[in-house]
């Protein structure tokens, strides 16, 4: 018996979904071992009888907590896809700023129409079973992902960093070429894709579980950055994680 | 004719991106509430680059949408560049204008095979048609996964491209990489002329509508702009980028959470359609026979039909990539270091980046002080500028249908909506709260 | 030595890279740096390189591997990786063949590894001598700047010609076939070579303030150094650069990769490192290298204690590649030795060389074989809500074959494999027995198989129990929860082979009634009449029954009165249970080597190379995981 999916999306930009389009020929095996229930972005229709759920996006405002319990009651795991899920992702760059939006949370539910609080990931609301870190979320990473709950385990996340996989790539490191990376403190499993291209890791996969935050940030500074902009760079998507911690 | 009352009610339109409802009710055979809404969650990308570097604007703003980001990337680097008065060289130029030819490729595919199609074959997702359209569905995917191969290749990747930065790119293909790519998009195109018959045989599906509105979207006198150009509209006459202030107007709506947009007319249209009726006399020479085999001439007011300038576009772009390859060879590939950061000379500047994106005309407008930080940010997106001519093609196209079945006027309206292929999500990037 | 020109060396080399049957690589620029890649023209050689990103190592023992392929779909196949081509790389510096050699030695111990192997019998290396030096480059310290053995070709730049030392015959035989012009040295040749050598090596800016061979002993000096390795590892940011581009390491890790089919996929084996945070965990959660400062001493005590006292080199070469990738610079080598000498120094300890030599005795018996046996379920018996037994043969009719106090690795393709502890005396012969916890993903997978579905065996591993050397004795059992499981395997056989043995005590205890093991077999036993039984649990809860002793498991030792001089005591259990037990032995009088026990830590290859077990300089997979205590207890991470 396949088991059912569902995507759903909440406050993102659905390049996640998209990147579940782009697996091409691997898309048609996939739907070989699942069937999709729901999926908005491709197909009519629509059961709320799934056992997997897809989510992305980060829930930012009230009326999202509603629909994520709602997901949540429905279906047997929750995997989250994304940072904006994962981790609260670019949108938590609003968090710090917009001393309305702050009032909002406090006030609560005036000004209806545009309703908005402080942008967080999803587990912030629901239990969640499974991640999919990543902006946009790497494909090889989803399908391990879902292939792992196929065969019934959980599926392994990484706990190092992303220099782990940028030094076995044989880049040269960005601060020896005069950049700063947070690839230090961020989360691997991306085989440090940016990188590769010729940049540096912006952090997209959020904080690893035990970061060196200090230390990180003191060798930013040695390296030339400022204080206020070592700062700037962790809030760019650890927004969420670091007002956690 | 039955007289009959009934609502049509769509909370979240599938098959297309974010979330949009279309809300209809029919008193007696007569039309007495037609609404297009967005309830899509607001983000807030002005406010959230507002103290951020010009270094990282470009990183931020791709994120607004999935499907156009190297559109965006491009819109907010050319804005960047225009502010502070850097350029890009003559290869940079001819390399970016490849990375928005595969994003057109990319989303015009994807649109055209996962998002129209099913509507022509009377099924409701893609899915059904992998056992029952076996060949096509593969033709498409085989189609989408080039446009992607050729995305990854100039940008890095296609959803959030590392590649492109102020002033260049951190990375670029080698020659033999661009010469591989020029064979394959040259191999596909016995795949697209299958893709363009298919559309043929079912383009009479389309519904036959027409009403008259506003067209706006770049052009430039040498090429079919999708990289620079000035803003034209065929209605009135064509001014440059950053006077795009007085075309769009943008405007709030209290049952939508993205704001309209209307110039001369209660409102105008953006995208394919858009652009093939103010630059047909530039499509490549394929592509202008694809036009004319679907009798595809401007001026046409058929909504229904940006599908098929979609189709149009995708045979221009891949024949003006061959061209764009052609003309690197010749010129010869110029290396750059393996991990290259342009120089940049950061100082205070305002500056606008208009760009065609596979949904219609884009703008980025950004100031910045003298250290390089953004003080303010303005973004008008193409499905901004689509919905009000959506709610008035639905007003004058629901009585037109007004007697047909429920779920007929409900497909009909989907399909309608489906046409303009929006991108809502990246339209409700912005909320002024009250 | 011989003499070519530089441009009859460009001949050569073009000559090599146009002849498809070698794969050539030679060292060329990358950003502002350099890496060993493939070469498509000679014009991209720059021999003047001072260090490359990553060691050559990468080729021979790869970032990434597979070590076979399996095919689920009818029955059970697999398929070995494809013979390597032969190469040529071009560039390698003296420090970097040095460190080949060690992991020649290292692959090479006890059981060999063919993956290795292959590729290293496949090529050729042609070093270059140092043209110039990187700043952190300590190799005249380390013995590596300049060697004599252990290239097939070494090139020194003359200017406009190079000297050619020939090392092999392969070596020899390539420059015939593909070199034109190569002449004799004269005198003068080999005086300007040396001089060049001499000249780049006084650059060098890293000095240790003492003699390096005090290393291994100033090391052991300063395990417990208060303080010391907390002040050094407070930056680190666990990011495993330093032992990634390291090229005397080897650490691995071994995982499966199904494709989307489910039915079949590939075992890999990848790079891993000991300073990352996970790296000593295990399923249960524990991880025993949990701090900063412990995973940062231990990457010293490898390389500077434990390598050398198994191999007799210091396991580093001078490269200087993890001082310049440490982005808070604690990984320098130089730094932190000179750093504990001045230390031990100012504290008054005395430090001097051993006299004794270590005694290095490499030993290869055959290939290691990462290939799991085929093996069925015969029978699955749940024994707790937690545990269950699982009676396996082996499919072929093959005998496993085992010591008590052995392991096997257990697979479950797709999902990964576990070391899993033999439960089942080796005197039961067709089948044998594993008491498997539900803990991590193969043991949840395992748990939910059937009589009859299939699973991996790799195996037997460990050194098992000595039951020669317990013949003639008492012998007490002490066994905690889980740890019943490996003991049983020791106290089945000395039931059957009873008359071996005296008196036979066995203590064991668990949490609560419901989680004993095994718990009607062991309550028949005492009715031999040979054998005395005791149980206890740490509390009863109210819904279940219990009438014997509650207390924890030292609570049972006033129980039996044993003699400590005939007695051995053999002991299993949770990590916190052992300081316990061993401290009321003790003061029973037990003496140190009369006590053993089985340990348990993370093993993945079971054969001592990927690191994940490693207890100090013990590998618990090898040289355990049964130890006697007199031998462990000396060493911190035991226990």
């Amino acid at each position: 018996m396949k088991p059912k999916v569902a995507f759903f999306d909440f406050a993102g930009c659905e390049g996640d979904q998209l990147q579940v389009a782009n697996l091409e020929e691997d898309l048609l095996a996939l739907l070989g071992q699942v069937e999709v229930v729901s999926f908005r972005e491709v197909m009519k229709g629509h059961s709320d009888n799934y056992d997997i759920a897809f989510v992305e996006g980060s829930c930012t405002r009230l009326q999202d907590e509603d629909r994520l319990k709602q997901i949540r009651k429905n279906a047997k795991l929750v995997v989250a896809i994304g940072s904006c899920a994962a981790i609260g992702g670019i949108n938590s760059l609003k968090n710090y700023k917009d001393l309305d939006s702050v009032k909002k949370v406090v006030y609560g539910e005036s000004g209806k129409l545009f309703d908005s609080y402080a942008a967080r990931p999803i587990d912030a609301i629901i239990p969640v079973d499974a991640y999919v870190y990543g902006c946009p979320i790497e494909r090889e990473d989803f399908l391990h992902v879902v292939k792992s709950l196929l065969l019934g385990k959980k599926p392994e996340i990484v706990t190092y960093p992303v220099c782990v996989e940028c030094k076995k790539n044989e880049n040269v490191c960005a601060f020896e070429r005069g950049q700063f990376c947070v690839g230090t403190v961020t989360r691997a499993g991306c085989n440090s894709c940016c990188i590769n291209e010729g940049t540096i890791c912006w952090g997209c996969r959020g904080l690893v579980d035990n970061p060196n935050e200090n230390s990180h940030k003191e060798v930013l500074i040695k390296y030339g950055l400022t204080v206020d902009d070592a700062i700037g760079k962790f809030k760019l998507y650890f927004g969420w994680q670091e007002a956690k911690r | 004719m039955k007289k009959s009352s009934f609502e049509v009610d769509v909370h979240h339109v599938t098959r297309v991106e974010g979330h949009g409802n279309i809300y209809v009710s029919i008193n007696n055979g007569a039309v007495s509430k037609c609404e297009w809404s967005i309830p899509e969650a607001p983000r807030f990308f002005e406010a959230m680059v507002v103290g951020r570097s010009w270094s990282e604007l470009h990183h931020i703003t791709s994120r607004i949408c999935g499907i156009c980001s190297i559109g965006h990337t491009l819109a907010s680097l050319k804005a960047t560049e225009a502010a502070m008065g850097i350029s890009i060289s003559e290869q940079d130029l001819k390399l970016r204008k490849l990375a928005l030819h595969g994003e057109n490729l990319q989303s015009h595919l994807l649109h055209l095979g996962f998002l129209v199609l099913p509507d022509l074959l009377g099924v409701g997702s893609v899915v059904p048609l992998v056992s029952t359209n076996p060949d096509e569905v593969n033709t498409v995917l085989r189609l989408h996964r080039t446009a992607n191969e050729m995305s990854n290749l100039i940008c890095g990747r296609t959803t959030h491209p590392q590649r492109l930065m102020p002033g260049g790119f951190s990375k670029i293909p080698s020659i033999k990489e661009l010469l591989a790519l020029r064979k394959k998009l040259q191999d596909s195109i016995p795949s697209i002329q299958a893709v363009v018959e298919l559309f043929k045989s079912l383009a009479v599906k389309l519904p036959n509508f027409k009403r008259e509105t506003e067209f706006i979207a770049l052009t430039d006198p040498s090429e079919y702009a999708l990289y620079d150009g000035k803003i034209a509209s065929s209605d009135t006459g064509s001014a440059p980028a950053k006077e795009y202030l007085a075309y769009t107007n943008e405007y709030i709506v209290p049952h939508s959470t993205a704001k309209w947009a209307k110039h001369v007319r209660e409102s105008y249209m953006v995208g394919a359609l858009a652009r093939l009726n103010i630059n047909y006399k530039r499509l490549s020479p394929i592509a202008r026979e694809t036009a004319d085999a679907f009798n595809l001439l401007p001026m046409c007011y058929n909504p229904f039909m940006n599908s098929i300038a979609q189709l149009v576009e995708v045979v221009h772009s891949v024949e003006d990539s061959i061209r764009l390859i052609n003309e690197l060879e010749v010129a010869g590939l110029k290396s750059q270091p393996d991990y290259n950061l342009p120089t940049v000379k950061v100082k205070a500047g305002a500056g606008v980046g208009a760009v065609e994106v596979p949904r219609g005309i884009l703008f980025h407008d950004y100031n910045y002080n003298e250290k390089g930080i953004c003080t303010k940010a303005n973004c008008i997106i193409p499905t901004n500028q689509n919905h009000g001519n959506i709610q008035q093609d639905m007003n004058a196209l629901v009585p037109q249908i007004v007697n047909k079945s429920q779920k007929e006027i409900e497909l009909t309206l989907e399909m309608l909506v489906r046409a303009y292929d929006p991108c809502i999500s990246c339209s409700t990037h912005v909320v002024k709260i009250r | 030595m011989k003499i070519i020109s530089k441009d009859d060396f460009t001949d050569f080399l073009n000559a090599l890279i146009g002849d498809d049957s070698w794969n050539v690589i030679g060292i060329k620029s990358k950003g502002s740096k350099f890496a060993f890649g493939p070469l498509e023209s000679a014009e991209e050689l720059r021999l003047d390189y001072d260090v490359s990103l990553l060691p050559p190592k990468k080729y021979f023992f790869p970032q990434r591997e597979t070590l076979f392929t399996y095919d689920l779909s009818e029955g059970f196949s697999t398929k070995n990786p494809e013979e390597p081509k032969p190469m040529v790389i071009v560039g390698v510096h003296p420090y970097d063949i040095v460190a080949l050699l060690h992991m020649d030695e290292i692959f090479r111990e006890t059981k060999s590894d063919p993956y290795y192997f292959k590729k290293r019998d496949a090529s050729i290396i042609i070093g270059v001598n140092i043209q110039r030096i990187s700043k952190w480059n300590f190799s005249s310290f380390m013995g590596c700047d300049v060697i004599d053995y252990g290239y097939d070709l070494m090139l020194t730049d003359l200017g406009n010609r190079y000297a050619i030392n020939v090392g092999s015959q392969k070596g020899g035989e390539l420059l015939s076939k593909y070199g034109k012009n190569v002449t004799a040295a004269l005198a003068r040749d080999i005086q300007i070579a040396g001089q060049k050598k001499r000249e780049v090596m006084g650059l060098s800016q890293q000095k240790f303030d003492f003699p390096p061979e005090l290393i291994p002993e100033l090391l052991k000096d300063s395990y417990t150094k208060s303080g010391f390795w907390e002040k050094h590892s407070e930056k680190c940011l666990a990011c495993g650069s330093c032992v990634l581009v390291c090229p005397t390491c080897y650490c691995f890790d071994v995982k499966d990769n199904p494709d989307l089919s489910l039915g079949h996929g590939e075992r890999i084996r990848t790079w891993d490192g000991c300073l990352l945070e996970d790296f000593a965990k295990i399923a249960s959660g524990e991880n025993f290298r949990a701090t900063r400062p412990t995973r940062y001493r231990h990457r010293y005590f490898k390389k500077g204690k434990y390598l050398f006292d198994r191999f007799g080199f210091i396991s580093c070469v001078g490269c200087g590649r993890c001082s310049s990738n440490c982005l808070p610079d604690i990984a320098n080598p130089v730094n932190l030795l000179n750093d504990m000498y001045h230390e031990s120094i100012n504290s008054g300890s005395q430090i001097a060389a051993s006299t004794t030599e270590p005694d290095v005795n490499i030993q290869t018996e055959g290939n290691i074989d990462y290939v799991p046996k085929l093996a069925t379920v015969i029978k699955k018996q749940p024994m707790t809500s937690n545990e269950i037994l699982f009676e396996i043969r082996l499919d072929g009719g093959s005998e496993l074959g085992h010591k008590p106090g052995q392991f096997v690795e257990v697979s479950v393709f797709g999902i990964g494999e576990a070391p899993i502890s033999l439960s089942s005396s080796p005197t039961k012969k067709e089948t044998f027995e594993l008491c498997v916890r539900k803990l991590g993903n193969v043991t949840t997978k395992l748990h939910k198989l059937d009589v009859g579905d299939k699973v991996g065996i790799r195996g037997p591993f460990g050194n098992g129990f000595d039951v020669n050397s317990l013949t003639g004795k008492d012998l007490l059992f002490i066994a905690g929860g889980l740890g019943i499981a490996p003991l049983r395997s020791l106290f089945n056989y000395v039931l059957d082979n009873r008359k071996d043995y005296g008196r036979v005590f066995l203590l064991y205890g668990c949490k609560e009634p419901k989680e004993l093991l095994f718990g009607d077999e062991l309550a028949e036993s005492t009715s031999r009449g040979d054998v005395e039984y005791k149980s206890t649990v740490n509390w009863c809860p109210e819904n279940e029954t219990w009438t014997g002793n509650i207390g924890v498991i030292t609570t049972l030792i006033p129980q039996v009165s044993f003699d400590p001089e005939r007695t051995i005591a053999i002991l299993c259990g949770p990590p916190v249970m052992y300081k316990f037990v061993i401290a009321d032995l003790k003061a029973k009088k037990v003496h140190d080597d009369h006590i053993i026990m089985s340990l348990e830590r993370r093993m993945k290859c079971g054969v001592g190379k990927c690191g994940h077990c490693q207890i100090n300089h013990l590998f618990v997979c090898k040289d355990g995981p049964v130890f006697n205590y007199s031998k462990i207890k000396g060493s911190p991470e035991a226990l």
